[in-house]
């Protein structure tokens, strides 16, 4: 399809990019103040900010995409596929105020807080350094799908859509820092809500409204597709009962850790630019309400879309079906503001991963390992720096996918199968240490990449269900990390101890929790024993 | 002493209690009934009004429980934020603090 814009829509895109340019403008100030200011808005930020940012950046253009597959392919039921974001419910309320509590800057820098040693230092470079090109793949996968969306709505070259509007996103991240992207965040979340609503209501309502909907799929025979719960079998099929209790497993219990989702690398910023631990939890909760809410307008919409165009067979055809929703019905003069919704969700995670990945490349890698003296004027520059070359390398990525499913699927594979557990035991064991997690990490890279790509096609094991998948990476990850663990030395009882008081981590501490009441800085009853706190830091115990 | 408690000290508050335990448990209750009672809902079935009702009760029962301890910690762990930055900043640029002995 070819849309043709009027000049009413032009506008609605012009004003809206002036708007996000406006924010990088007014903001500039507050951004160069400290390395504080241009990565975490000064940690001084209330809730209700960081929520929206969580809910924006999480609203990507490859998320309508994604959703209205598995919606389309699934009906109503595809919804648990979306239902990884829920790891913010049991987060939001335990490892969200241990991070907080934490302080770190990232979560590669929360490694040398947990862990200590070679070991954690050795952590903390590679998740820098993973996390650094992580942001730069999804910055590159999103860019795709706007270079996608670009194409179908204008016949543009793909690569127009995927350079043009990161480069004017790169205009406000370059100038103000996080708090260009928490302030736009706040812009676009409630411009794409309002949109999302009215796009899916709108197409709802041309598929003649819940009623008619329900009249179509009953006369197609599909009525299925209303029953959230109607899966292909328990074990069998295409979506079977035993995926829907995996993906609750991982979504649930993974809230327990750090790291069991992708998206808690940028929910971690968020987390420490809020005011207080208070507001860290309330952001990461109701961040993630809104992201579900959200995910069940469109699925009903998406049935709409179903009734309306059934039996496409094509993915890159109905993929894009939410968005038809929008081109095919709005009316003139709001499929500017619509496409300029589409821009709000693109921008805000564009301006997200460009500002995190600049973040790890700056305290984790420059700070840390090359100039640990660095002033705070030096680290924003070099912020700024990391910024550029992060958005020019996410052309590069961008140019080489085409598939965004399948190469989606397989981030969250590589990201959270096989460290799925590690990730929840170094929150919750004070026996695991910086090599265990270490051996995790490397032995999942290896063991994703055969389980899911080699050993299938050389034909030494069946392709396997994306369930399955994962119950055998985390079982093959743990023959390696267990004994690593447990081979190796705990980590220094004074570093776990300074960490227990620091964060008050749930679980299995018992051993240090002793060992802190044994040396006076710990009552029975939890409280400080009088030790004032930079006695504590400084190891005057 | 009441099923839930409301009223906490900073280093109570620290620990993890039952209101915690309760909370960790409504909280994905709240989000699944909420996901499938919002999709429901607009389709103006009545399963879905009844889960979206039911998500929302929850949604306010567990701030009920959970806020007045997450008041206290954070109004406790404010106090003790600026140490433990400056410790932060301490490790990042390799400085050391200076050991006493125990």
């Amino acid at each position: 399809m070819i849309v043709i814009f009027s000049f009413l829509d032009w506008f609605w895109v012009g004003a809206f990019l002036l708007l996000m340019i406006g924010s990088g403008i007014l903001f500039y100030r507050l951004g160069k103040r400290s390395s504080s200011d241009f990565f975490l808005a000064g940690r001084g930020l209330p809730w209700w900010l960081p929520a929206s940012s969580v809910y924006a950046t999480h609203t990507a253009t490859d998320t309508p995409m994604w959703i209205t597959g598995v919606i389309y392919q699934h009906g109503l039921a595809g919804i648990w596929y979306t239902f990884f974001s829920a790891w913010g419910a049991i987060s939001s309320f335990v490892s969200t105020r241990i991070f907080r509590r934490s302080l770190a800057y990232t979560q590669a820098e929360w490694n040398v807080v947990r862990f200590s040693g070679l070991g954690s230092e050795l952590l903390r470079g590679w998740m820098a350094g993973w996390q650094f090109f992580m942001n730069m793949f999804v910055l590159g996968w999103v860019g795709i799908a706007m270079g996608k969306i670009c194409e179908f709505l204008f016949g543009w070259p793909t690569w127009i859509g995927l350079i043009a509007f990161s480069l004017v996103c790169a205009v406000y991240v370059l100038a103000a820092g996080y708090w260009g992207v928490v302030m736009a965040d706040f812009q676009q979340g409630l411009i794409a809500f309002l949109v999302i609503i009215i796009v899916s209501f709108w197409g709802i309502s041309e598929a003649g409204g819940p009623s008619g909907i329900i009249e179509k799929l009953t006369a197609l025979g599909e009525l299925d597709r209303i029953n959230p719960f109607a899966f292909t079998g328990w074990w069998s099929g295409s979506f079977p009962t035993a995926w829907f209790a995996t993906m609750l497993f991982i979504a649930i219990l993974g809230g327990f850790g750090m790291g069991t989702s992708i998206d808690w690398y940028v929910e971690a910023q968020r987390i420490q630019s809020a005011r207080t631990v208070r507001d860290a939890s309330y952001s990461i909760w109701w961040g993630t309400l809104l992201g579900l809410v959200r995910n069940s307008v469109w699925a009903v919409s998406i049935l709409a879309f179903f009734v309306l165009f059934p039996g496409l067979t094509s993915v890159e055809e109905y993929e894009m079906g939410w968005f038809r929703l929008g081109f095919d019905y709005l009316p003139a003069g709001m499929l500017g503001f619509f496409f300029a919704a589409i821009l709000a969700i693109h921008l805000s995670t564009i301006s997200s991963h460009l500002n995190l990945g600049a973040l790890y490349a700056t305290r984790d890698l420059y700070q840390h390992y090359v100039n640990p003296k660095a002033s705070q004027e030096k680290l924003i520059v070099v912020g700024r720096i990391s910024t550029v070359i992060l958005l020019f390398g996410s052309f590069f990525y961008g140019l080489m996918m085409e598939d965004i499913t399948s190469w989606l699927i397989f981030a969250l594979w590589v990201m959270a199968a096989g460290i799925w557990l590690p990730n929840i035991l170094q929150v919750v064991w004070w026996r695991f240490n910086a090599w265990g997690y270490l051996s995790a990490w490397i032995a999942n890279l290896g063991f994703s990449w055969l389980v899911v790509w080699i050993l299938p096609e050389l034909g030494v094991i069946p392709e396997l269900l994306d369930y399955q998948q994962f119950w055998l990476l985390m079982a093959l990850g743990a023959v390696v990390f267990l004994p690593v663990t447990l081979f190796s030395e705990p980590e220094d009882m004074d570093h776990l101890v300074r960490y227990y008081i620091m964060s008050r981590p749930i679980g299995w501490w018992r051993p240090v929790r002793r060992e802190a009441q044994r040396r006076g800085l710990l009552t029975a009853s939890g409280d400080l024993n009088g030790i004032s706190e930079s006695a504590l830091l400084k190891g005057n115990f | 002493m009441p099923i839930i408690r409301r009223q906490w000290t900073a280093a109570e508050a620290d620990e993890w209690t039952r209101e915690d335990w309760i909370t960790i448990v409504i909280s994905p209750l709240c989000y699944i009934a909420m996901t499938v009672g919002v999709a429901l809902s607009v389709l103006l079935l009545w399963e879905g009004f009844v889960l979206l009702i039911s998500s929302i009760a929850l949604t306010v029962l567990m701030h009920w429980i959970i806020d007045p301890k997450l008041r206290a910690v954070s109004t406790e762990y404010e106090t003790k934020q600026q140490d433990y930055l400056r410790e932060l900043e301490n490790n990042v640029r390799w400085q050391t603090t200076d050991k006493e002995s125990p």
